[in-house]
């Protein structure tokens, strides 16, 4: 076990190595120079080489991505002499737009996109899952029909503009919501929860459909196992045969496939933050890509692939965990 | 000449004991064998002796702890990519749980098609005809070629799980019960299927069954295993006529037999 | 007294694309306490759908017509909730498939704890103690720490051993037991059927014998009911199924056993 979590660990270094190269390669050397870019409309070409010098930009590609590469784990400093700035530890450089440090601004950050992804897991994780159960046992009724034919017809629908429609209707027409604002749980709940709430439903929606049709699916296949049978067979209550035998089989590859949602999730969500204006780090990519701001598009990309690689290995250990069969048994 | 050749085959599971202590348990002990081609190796003994394990393991189902595994006179113990697909080709399972190996969302023309698929080999006639064909062999009604497993009877699915196996000519069939669920003229027929194969394409069996008396009609040789271990391997007549250890004369003494008395006034009505 | 079980006039029909089918037509048996019916016959001539009829376990879809009686009581039609009580208490089954039949998530420890505190209730200790216990009686080798193992730990035969187990444990007046010995060697399983005639003889279990194996059947069963295309082609005392046969079927199945003793039609030494 403690060999295959180092062979696990080992494995997540080195993605997440690759796609540092890779997205310093795309976006320090494809794009256009961003000394240009900072230095504005009235610029001479001794001010773009000053920049240049400044940003490290002058140095040999490979220096340039080891100088990135050690100042996330050891910091670095940026210019010398007077203008010499020293970047702390995690130092993800400063953003071409604000200077602020890219990583201040990824934790500052990070809370708001957590809190949109996870209000919207558990959201839709009820929703889906207890609109899927319900189907599932009352197969082929009226009520199964219309909730898959709204599960189907749900999932069809682009989060903008359910969005857009919930803050139509209920902020400008009925006002029983304020528009969202930034605040923090500890000043207001309340607002807090009113803020939070429309975007967690529009991001929970097409999820909560989704997650309804594969619960369906995979309880309906579930019930129809010999086991199942069995479990009838030992006079067991239906309330049990279905909670401890066909739930948990039923559920476990759903799981897994929540665990990469959710991580994906965790590196922002970038339509519902815009569309709401939340300052979370789907926005503050939007923002970057919108502005060219390199250094945020940079941490961003690797925030998103960590949480992704990452939480891939989690939902690893969760299913063995969860399926004695995969347990690793077999030295 | 040797089809297929084990040698010192091991298995051992790591059972996690109390207080994450690991515990080992050796369910295969240093298993050797070999089987020709066009021969019909019979594994019989004990229950929880070791027979599936060795099986999953010859099939390459499963990594032996310790031993080698040869093949067409290929060392495959590590095989993989292209030598891993040649050995799938040549050798096939027929499952002793016959359900659970069968893909329940999968028709039967589905699953008798699909090893076709996955070798690329294009069948003669159209799928439907092939899988209907297939059916008809193994004695089920090739009408039903649209049904799903669980439509289907313990002893039919288990006949699913022959036809699957045959249906991309291997030259190893490995049967682990695969006739234990059939009554005794589908057996009847389905042994006299496969000898007739054996026959005319020169298939090699591993054939894993509780069943002595049907043993002894299509094993050339046999093995009986107890314990994890080989304890006897011999010619089919020499086991059975003349059996050297002390397991196998227990086996075959507690071989149930129909009532003498009745089956000696049946046989005297019959000549009547 | 009334007998245990009283099936009459049974009738399996299936719903299918070309119209309803009847699997099992018109099966008619008694069985006393302390008797063994032995059902015998055809691959998919209906030995399962007879006893999930019993036991009020049809496939969805499926319809039964007839009557069914436990101990005087009739049971077919009657809701699930009264069935439920009856079920894994005073009727047990043994299923044809193990291992799909057992739920891969689960320990078998749990799987068979569950069915003595559904019926008996009892402190989790209670239970666990009856679980191995029941291992023990069906000849699982180290029942202690097996009984903490997953189904997919065991061996073909070990599960069927772990099926039986999990039926008996709360001592049932009937028993059906689906083709219990096909994994099981000679010795193991002349091991479970001396439990088995114990358990009859002791506490007056009657039990449903479903099997391929016609010498275990006439060294269990009192009477025997052959099937064959869902229906009963004979119905009789052991003795006279195997001694008189009187129907073709039944005389084609018996020239078709293969014996131990008999000559090797290849000409090899017997
Ligand atoms: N995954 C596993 N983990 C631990 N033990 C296992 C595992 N698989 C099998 N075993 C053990 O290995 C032994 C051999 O099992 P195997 O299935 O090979 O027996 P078998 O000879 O096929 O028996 P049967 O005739 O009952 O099918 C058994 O005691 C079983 O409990
Ligand atoms: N869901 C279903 N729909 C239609 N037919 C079915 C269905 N399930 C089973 N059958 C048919 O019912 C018949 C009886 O099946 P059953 O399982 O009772 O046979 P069996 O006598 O137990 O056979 P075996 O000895 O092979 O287990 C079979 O011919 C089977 O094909
Ligand atoms: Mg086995
Ligand atoms: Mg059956």
């Amino acid at each position: 076990m403690a060999r295959y979590l180092a062979g696990r660990a080992a494995g997540v270094v080195v993605i997440l190595l690759l796609v540092c190269l890779f997205t310093f390669v795309i976006f320090f050397t494809l794009s256009p120079d961003p000394a240009v870019m900072i230095c504005g409309k009235t610029c001479t070409p001794e001010r773009i080489h000053q920049i240049r010098d400044a940003l490290g930009l002058n140095e040999p590609f490979l220096t340039q991505f080891f100088s990135f590469l050690i100042g996330i784990f050891a910091g670095r400093d940026y210019g010398e002499g007077a203008n010499l700035v020293h970047c702390a530890a995690p130092c993800l450089g400063y953003s071409f737009q604000t200077n602020q440090s890219v990583w201040d601004m990824v934790v500052e950050r990070l809370p708001v996109s957590a809190t949109v992804a996870i209000g919207a897991a558990v959201l839709w994780l009820l929703v889906g899952i207890a609109a899927g159960l319900v189907s599932a046992v009352k197969e082929g009724t009226w009520w199964d029909r219309a909730a898959m034919g709204l599960a189907l017809g749900g999932s069809s629908v682009p989060n903008y503009v359910l969005a857009l429609a919930l803050q139509y209707v209920l902020v400008v027409q009925l006002q029983v919501l304020p528009f969202p604002q930034a605040v923090a749980f500890g000043d207001d709940p309340v607002v807090w929860f009113q803020s939070y709430l429309m975007p967690w439903v529009v991001l929970a929606a097409g999820y909560a459909c989704l997650y309804a049709r594969l619960t369906r699916a995979n309880v309906i296949d579930t019930l129809a196992e010999n086991f199942m049978r069995t479990a009838r067979a030992k006079g067991l209550s239906p309330v049990l045969t279905m909670r401890r035998h066909a739930l948990r089989p039923a559920l476990t590859p759903i799981a897994t496939i929540f665990g990469m949602d959710f991580a994906a999730l965790l590196g922002g969500a970038l339509i519902t933050e815009t569309v709401f204006g939340l300052n979370g780090v789907g926005k503050m990519a939007a923002d970057s890509i919108a502005k060219n701001d390199q250094p945020v598009i940079m941490a961003v990309t690797l925030l998103a692939a960590f949480f992704v690689v990452v939480g891939n290995v989690v939902v690893d250990l969760v299913y063995t965990a969860l399926d004695p069969r995969v347990r690793i048994t077999a030295r | 000449m040797t089809l297929l050749r084990a040698t010192g085959l091991t298995k051992r599971f790591a059972a996690r004991g109390p207080l994450g202590v690991k515990a080992e348990f050796t369910a295969v002990d240093r298993v050797s064998f070999d089987v020709g081609p066009g021969e019909t190796l019979a594994v019989v003994g004990e229950s929880g002796s070791g027979k599936s394990t060795t099986a999953r393991m010859i099939a390459k189902l499963m990594d032996p702890t310790e031993g080698s595994l040869e093949f067409d006179g290929e060392d495959v113990t590590r095989a993989k990519g292209a030598a891993l697909a040649r050995f799938r080709a040549g050798v096939q399972v027929v499952f002793q749980d016959p359900f659970s190996s069968l893909n329940p969302r999968h028709t039967v023309e589905r699953i008798l098609t699909a090893p076709l698929v996955y070798q690329g080999i294009a069948p003669n006639g159209s799928r439907r005809a092939h899988a209907k064909e297939l059916m008809e062999r193994v004695g089920l009604n090739p009408d039903h070629s649209l049904r799903y497993p669980a439509q289907f009877s313990g002893g039919q699915a288990q006949r699913i799980g022959i036809a699957r196996a045959l249906a991309v000519n291997p030259k190893l069939v490995i049967c682990d019960e695969a006739v234990s669920a059939l009554d005794v003229s589908v057996q009847a027929q389905v042994i006299e299927l496969l000898r007739r194969l054996q026959r005319e394409s020169g298939f090699s069996f591993v054939f894993i069954a509780h069943d002595l008396a049907v043993v002894r009609q299509i094993a050339h040789r046999v093995a009986v295993m107890s314990k994890g271990r080989i304890v006897e391997l011999g010619d089919t007549a020499q086991v059975f006529g003349d059996p050297r250890d002390e397991y196998t004369r227990t086996l075959l003494a507690a071989v149930p037999r129909i009532n003498p008395e009745w089956d000696r006034r049946r046989r005297e009505r019959v000549q009547a | 007294m009334s007998d245990l079980l009283v099936v009459e006039d049974l009738t399996v029909t299936f719903p299918t694309a070309r119209g309803p089918v009847d699997v099992v037509r018109s099966v008619s048996f008694t069985l006393g306490r302390d008797e063994t019916l032995g059902i015998v016959g055809e691959s998919g001539s209906g030995k399962s759908m007879t006893s999930l009829a019993v036991m009020g376990l049809l496939p969805k879809g499926a319809r039964a017509s007839g009557s069914v009686r436990l101990d005087g009581v009739e049971l077919l039609g009657r809701p699930d909730r009264e069935l439920r009580r009856l079920r894994g208490d005073r009727m047990s089954m043994i299923f044809q498939d193990p291992l799909s039949s057992l739920n891969p998530y689960y320990t078998v420890g749990l799987q068979i704890e569950e069915v003595y505190r559904a019926h008996r209730g009892g402190s989790g200790k209670d239970a666990r103690k009856v679980a191995i216990a029941a291992l023990q009686q069906v000849g699982l080798p180290d029942p202690e720490r097996r009984v903490d193992y997953y189904p997919h730990q065991f061996s073909g035969g070990q599960r069927q051993r772990v099926m039986i187990a999990m039926a008996l444990v709360c001592s049932p007046e009937l028993l059906i037991a689906d083709e219990p010995t096909t994994a099981l060697d000679v010795t193991v399983q002349a091991q479970i059927l001396g439990l088995l005639a114990g358990l009859r003889k002791d506490s007056g279990m009657g039990l449903v014998f479903i099997t391929h194996d016609l010498a275990v059947i006439s060294s269990i069963a009192t009477r025997v009911l052959v099937m064959r295309q869902g229906e009963q082609v004979e119905y009789a005392t052991a003795e006279q199924v195997f001694a008189e046969p009187r129907h073709d079927y039944t005389r084609m199945l018996l020239d078709s056993i293969p014996r131990i003793d008999d000559p090797l039609d290849e000409g090899v030494t017997a």
